[in-house]
């Protein structure tokens, strides 16, 4: 009788687990306001017009992607990744081929577009301040790496990924148009010179918090965290100059088993609407060039990408192809 | 021919009683030995055959200070707990049983608490605008806020606050140990109050000390969110530098050559505690 019941709840969970399966898809982010965003008018309005159901799930984390694949288990569908990992990790074979006969790639930015990623959205590192715990902000990277000028803390960016290493060239003087190949003797030379007071942020929230709370008054910060923390009512000042821009991509690990509801909702999210909706909430800027008309003129000039006379492009491809290098000597300079 | 049957029975029942432990042990060589031999595999294989991976993780002077990093945090948060635990032990064994027990659980209950809730509030009450750097401004104490996180400072603070039960309880059970009667033939013999704990409460509560210490020393070997939260980045420890390899550098070559260097410093301190510390044996 005991086994006839245990049989019976096994094959009600395993009967329950496959049909799950079949409709279901798994959308994989860094959490916080940013994947909120995406759940809203990506996933939902996804949901709402196909019935196909996602599960958001994270933070992501490219040690479990190689593992998935490795282990021809892929639970992930669709997952939220740096444009330059994008790059390196469809080199390396860990990911799908985009349809690009589901997912139009007309009216996408070219500039984040490979065989195997499209953009996702598209930030900037810029310099934010906390007006009420400072008497001046820091207007450029050469301020906030003048700590004579400047005392106190500054929160930078933890994780190896381009950003901090450009502003310290900026910061030393490199010309924006000469900061590739970069120079990584030269910038960590310049960080050397900052190191006892910066501190790390390893996700949004934490870089808001510190900044929020004055433990670091200034830094560089992703865009649309000083929206959002703008918006709670904390005095933010931001300065634009030299801002460096990076983006997020979509990608679909190779072995997923949901592919077909994947390259959907990859359409969906960058369709015209669902990029004018999530920058409109973000602060971020939109990867589809249709978005553009579909927001605010008022709002849509302070998104990232109308800063373009200020701006300096990160080097996705280079990049990609330092990815491990500069990482391994990042890390062995932070860990001194 | 009862002989037999009486036999019988004794086998009998060894069996089935092993047989209980065949799903935990399953379990364990499952999801633990199989993976973990998989991942340590990966350090003589990746990128190629070979101990590359060992070789750079042992040539290099920043994996090294990671390594030393790791060791003296856990010295040092060790030391800590046992000074500050020490009393505490102390306390709870002479307290009436009514009070010991009321205590007891505030410790306890501190160590059901979620880990990251407690490591957060941590940060909280240490950061340069966190409570006691304010309080202390307020009183005029200090003029300027002490760096109390992201240093070896906040690491032993929010660690020792993890490890403290770890020393009390098994210091506890050693000092109830003893008998009171031996202190009071020590007073009697005319030893004072310092001379009866230096040279009879200490020597006898030594091997609660040297299992409690222990203990902590090989937990704080491989803790990981507690130094990620509130230390430095240059007070890496060993545990952040695997997932360092695994998560963000996608090097699981050199990650599972950290992890077995960590697993085999582990291993031997185990080793050390059972050859030598063993409370069973020492009864």
């Amino acid at each position: 009788m005991k086994y006839k019941i245990t049989l019976l709840l096994l094959s009600v969970s395993l009967g329950a687990s496959n049909s799950a399966a079949a409709q279901d898809m798994v959308f994989t982010s860094w959490g916080g306001t940013t994947q909120d965003a995406q759940k809203t008018y990506w996933a939902d309005a996804f949901t709402g017009e196909t019935k196909i159901a996602v599960t958001q799930d994270g933070p992501t984390d490219y040690g479990k992607i190689k593992a998935m694949v490795e282990a021809g288990n892929v639970t992930w569908d669709v997952v939220d990744v740096e444009g330059d990992y994008a790059v390196q990790a469809g080199n390396a074979g860990l990911l799908e081929k985009l349809d690009f006969s589901v997912i139009d790639k007309s009216k996408l930015d070219p500039r984040f577009v490979t065989d195997y990623s499209v953009g996702s959205f598209y930030y900037s590192f810029l310099i934010g301040c906390n007006k009420d715990a400072v008497e001046a902000c820091p207007k450029t990277w050469g301020d906030l790496f003048d700590t004579q000028k400047f005392p106190g803390k500054r929160a930078f960016y933890k994780w190896s990924a381009p950003g901090v290493v450009e502003a310290a060239l900026l910061a030393d003087g490199v010309p924006a148009d000469k900061l590739y190949p970069l120079d990584l003797d030269r910038a960590f030379k310049k960080l050397d010179t900052i190191k006892a007071d910066i501190v790390w942020w390893d996700s949004g929230a934490q870089s808001q918090q510190l900044l929020a709370s004055a433990e670091a008054p200034f830094g560089s910060f992703w865009n649309g965290r000083l929206t959002a923390l703008e918006e709670t009512g904390v005095s933010v000042e931001t300065s634009w100059t030299n801002n460096i821009t990076a983006a997020d991509s979509l990608v679909v690990p190779k072995g997923s088993k949901n592919k077909e509801a994947a390259m959907k909702f990859i359409a969906a999210a960058t369709s015209g609407s669902a990029q004018a909706q999530f920058a409109t909430a973000t602060g971020y800027a939109p990867i589809n060039l249709d978005a553009n008309s579909l927001m605010e003129p008022d709002l849509r000039n302070t998104l990232p990408d109308m800063q373009a006379d200020t701006q300096v492009n990160a080097d996705m491809n280079y990049w990609a192809a330092h990815r491990d290098e500069i990482g391994t000597r990042w890390y062995a300079w932070q860990a001194k | 021919m009862p002989v037999t049957l009486a036999t019988d029975t004794v086998k009998i029942t060894r069996e089935r009683k092993f047989g209980y432990v065949v799903p935990a042990l399953l379990l364990i060589v499952f999801f633990f030995i199989v993976p973990v031999t998989m991942l340590l595999l990966r350090s003589v294989l990746e990128p190629v055959p070979g101990m590359q991976n060992y070789a750079a993780l042992l040539g290099s002077t920043t994996y090294l200070r990671v390594f030393l990093n790791t060791f003296l945090v856990a010295g040092v948060v060790t030391i800590v707990s046992i000074f500050v635990g020490y009393p505490v032990a102390w306390l709870l064994a002479i307290m009436p049983e009514k009070w010991s027990r009321i205590v007891l659980a505030i410790i306890i209950l501190s160590m059901w608490t979620n880990l990251l809730a407690r490591t957060y509030a941590w940060m909280v009450l240490l950061q340069r605008t966190g409570v006691i750097n304010k309080t202390l401004m307020a009183l005029g104490l200090i003029d300027k806020p002490l760096a109390l996180v992201n240093n070896l400072v906040g690491v032993t603070i929010g660690m020792t606050y993890i490890m403290l039960p770890f020393v009390i309880l098994p210091l506890m059970g050693v000092i109830r140990s003893i008998d009171p009667a031996i202190l009071r033939a020590a007073a009697l013999c005319g030893a004072g109050k310092l001379q009866c704990f230096l040279r009879v409460l200490l020597p006898l509560s030594l091997p609660g000390i040297v299992a409690g210490a222990l203990m902590v020393f090989v937990m704080s070997l491989g803790y990981f969110v507690t130094p990620a939260l509130l230390g430095g980045t240059s007070n890496m420890m060993l545990a952040e530098l695997v997932a360092q390899f695994v998560q963000s550098l996608v090097n699981w070559g050199m990650g599972g050559a950290a992890a077995l260097v960590l697993l085999v410093v582990t291993l031997t301190l185990y080793a050390i505690q059972l050859r030598y510390f063993n409370p069973a044996r020492g009864k």
